[in-house]
């Protein structure tokens, strides 16, 4: 059964250790990103490169310390809830990109209906609940607020 | 000592718009802080937007997110109490002796009692606030670009020694936030850093965008993840006032935790975690003679709710006098008052003391507001808890987009926001906290600004850094708060290696 566990200190380690190296080749990459920044003229000696190039050295150092002592983690979810949890940022971009063409009511209807139902709502309470979430954000945002919101294609 | 400003103040945080922007921040904050795991900052992150975009004055939106920043203090201790979860990082140590009490059938009791500790504590810490604030902004006054480099070095060393047990992690986030501060075009050079081309990142990222994504794209997925954990409500509350005697038993913890919580609260860096701990474990240092600490002793569960809400307060002292953040939730604030074009600092109280005086004003206000909410209506916040999630979390990501997209009218922002959640999710199975994060961010571009500046004035001469009295002393501070932790650490060794031989 997959589920979000207390993972075992050789694990805590390994995501350190993995942590560790991602962040030290961030740290090369935005050293040389920073090393390299464009500028006519500086007014002060220390110009735009320094401070990030000071940082990418820092961040490197510190990710070294990191990697021999990777302190505690939580363990990463697996299987199935790895998925559920996935799925959330993929049900927001689904939603984000409707939510110009189809209008805000649309993508927020997808988008709540969709998690609703990754959190274990019945179906019939999933869809009160998403008809409920579009309808009260648009009548608090629009009416209240009156922040523009995009109606699409639908209401448009 | 000028306490003009505070006149001011109530002159601001008593009209009608202002009470009323209280009192709702100050129901709304219960609310947030009664939900298991939406924190001060989430709730602020989330609110934020909505308050920028109903074009409220900066005094307003400042009083609005403090009266959050407080209800979400006194809130916490709902969860605590009747399911054992904290609603935040500051009520985490009520639960040890909220919840037994709740267990005996005294969960009404506990509840009045830890809202009169609330109230005891953040009516202390407005008083600090309000006498130290300008004591403090005076002494800053002096300060030069060097002495603000120095003490931003100290904030960010206070922060990595003292909050969590991983200081790595800690700096590491600092880091990532000062990076993140780098984005989008520099003003003293007009060249544009890390912007990638893409037009919309030439005025950096925004506060708002990194905020909610840190804040509560990745809250929701750890609430997904976390779903179906087995909690129990306690719903038989009992008698929902404090026995008398329970108060007069509890009078001196929750006085000494106020004072120890206002303390904690004034050190950069540190927030309510740090201050309920310290005010906990002293008070059972202090009073558990009988060993009744952790079983429902009411001293126990006064001490952390009085330090949490006197933290609250102190961490306003640094954030409106220096422009460091006493806390996560303050960055959050610091962040909102930059939106409006307003820099902290010593000179905030000089130049807009309707500001920081109607801030304070609303801190005394408020605490009245919350403890007549929340001793006859604690009832209604406890329904709170028996919100599902399948509804509760929907309506967060709903305003997480329409935040983001109402503050800007931009998809890209909240692409953006969404790599940032993710991010932040990742990190935060890592084991890294997002407060360290937005306090990088927030005090990045000041910090290297100030940087530049002083090198500039010193013609490019590093020792401009150590030049004054105030820099030698704050570059000792920080070394000493640094050092602090491994001394700490070495002394416990030693002293279980002394009971291991001793046995």
């Amino acid at each position: 059964m997959s589920e979000v566990h207390q993972p075992s200190s050789r694990t805590v380690q390994l995501i350190g250790r993995v942590s560790a190296i991602c962040l030290f080749v961030f740290a090369i990459a935005y050293g040389i990103g920073g090393s390299v920044i464009e500028y006519a003229f500086a007014s002060d000696p220390l110009g735009p490169r320094v401070f990030p190039v000071a940082l990418a050295v820092a961040l490197g150092l510190l990710s070294v310390w990191y990697w021999f002592s990777p302190g505690f983690a939580e363990g990463f979810p697996t299987g199935p809830l790895l998925l559920r949890v996935l799925a959330v940022p993929v049900l927001m971009l689904i939603a984000v990109m409707l939510f110009e063409p189809a209008g805000f009511a649309a993508s927020i209807f997808v988008l709540t209906l969709g998690t609703a139902i990754l959190f274990g709502a019945p179906p019939a309470k999933a869809l009160a609940g998403s008809i409920g979430h579009a309808a009260l954000w648009w009548f608090v945002f629009s009416y209240l607020l009156e922040v523009y919101l995009p109606a699409g294609a639908l209401f448009g | 000592m000028n306490l003009e400003y505070l006149w001011q103040g109530f002159a601001v945080a008593l009209t009608w718009q202002n009470l009323l922007i209280g009192l709702v921040g100050c129901f709304i904050g219960t609310m947030v802080g009664a939900l298991p795991a939406i924190g001060p900052i989430n709730g602020i992150a989330l609110l934020l937007p909505i308050a920028y975009t109903m074009g409220l004055p900066a005094e307003s939106t400042m009083i609005l997110l403090a009266a959050i920043y407080c209800g979400a203090e006194y809130g916490g201790r709902i969860s605590s109490i009747l399911l054992n979860v904290p609603g935040d990082a500051g009520a985490v140590m009520t639960a040890l002796d909220g919840y037994p009490m709740a267990k005996q059938g005294r969960a009404g009791e506990a509840l009045a009692l830890s809202g009169l500790a609330s109230f005891v504590g953040g009516m202390f810490g407005s008083i600090g606030l309000a006498l130290f604030a300008p004591l403090l902004a005076g002494l800053a006054i002096g300060f030069g670009p060097a002495e603000y480099f120095v003490l931003m070095v100290f904030a960010f060393a206070t922060l990595g020694s003292m909050v969590g047990s991983q200081p790595v992690k800690t700096l590491i986030g600092c880091v990532l936030g000062l990076m993140l501060a780098t984005v989008g075009l520099d003003a003293t050079s007009g060249a544009y850093r890390f912007t990638f081309n893409e037009p919309e990142l030439g005025d950096g990222i925004e506060f708002v965008v990194l905020v909610i994504g840190l804040f509560s794209i990745s809250e929701a997925l750890i609430i997904l993840e976390h779903q179906g954990r087995g909690m129990t409500v306690i719903r038989e509350l009992g008698r929902m006032t404090a026995r008398m005697s329970d108060v007069v038993k509890s009078a001196g913890t929750t006085v000494r935790s106020s004072i120890i919580g206002f303390v904690v609260g004034v050190l950069p860096g540190t927030g309510a975690s740090v201050s309920s701990a310290v005010s906990y474990t002293t008070a059972k240092r202090i009073s558990d003679t009988e060993g009744t600490f952790g079983k429902g002793d009411v001293r126990g569960l006064a001490a952390p709710e009085a330090a949490n809400n006197a933290t609250a307060c102190g961490a306003f002292v640094p954030m409106l006098t220096l422009g460091v953040p006493g806390s996560g939730t303050t960055a959050v604030m610091l962040g909102a008052l930059m939106l409006y074009n307003i820099q902290p600092g010593p000179m905030l109280l000089v130049e807009r003391p309707e500001i920081v005086g109607g801030l304070v004003a609303s801190l005394f206000v408020g605490n009245l507001i919350l403890l007549a909410l929340n001793l006859p209506l604690v009832q209604i916040f406890a329904r709170v808890l028996t919100v599902p999630n399948w509804l509760l979390v929907p309506g967060i990501l709903v305003l997480s987009i329409v935040g983001v997209y109402s503050a800007h009218s931009s998809v890209f922002s909240i692409y953006l926001m969404m790599g940032i959640g993710m991010t932040g999710w990742l990190l935060r199975k890592a084991g890294f906290d997002m407060a360290p994060i937005i306090l990088g961010f927030v005090l990045g571009r000041v910090m290297e600004v100030n940087l530049r500046n002083a090198l500039a004035i010193s013609g490019g001469e590093i020792s401009i850094l150590f030049s004054s009295t105030i820099c030698i002393v704050l570059w000792c501070m920080a070394v000493l708060v640094a050092l602090l932790p491994i001394y700490l650490s070495r002394r416990a060794k030693r002293r279980a290696m002394k009971l291991a031989a001793a046995e």
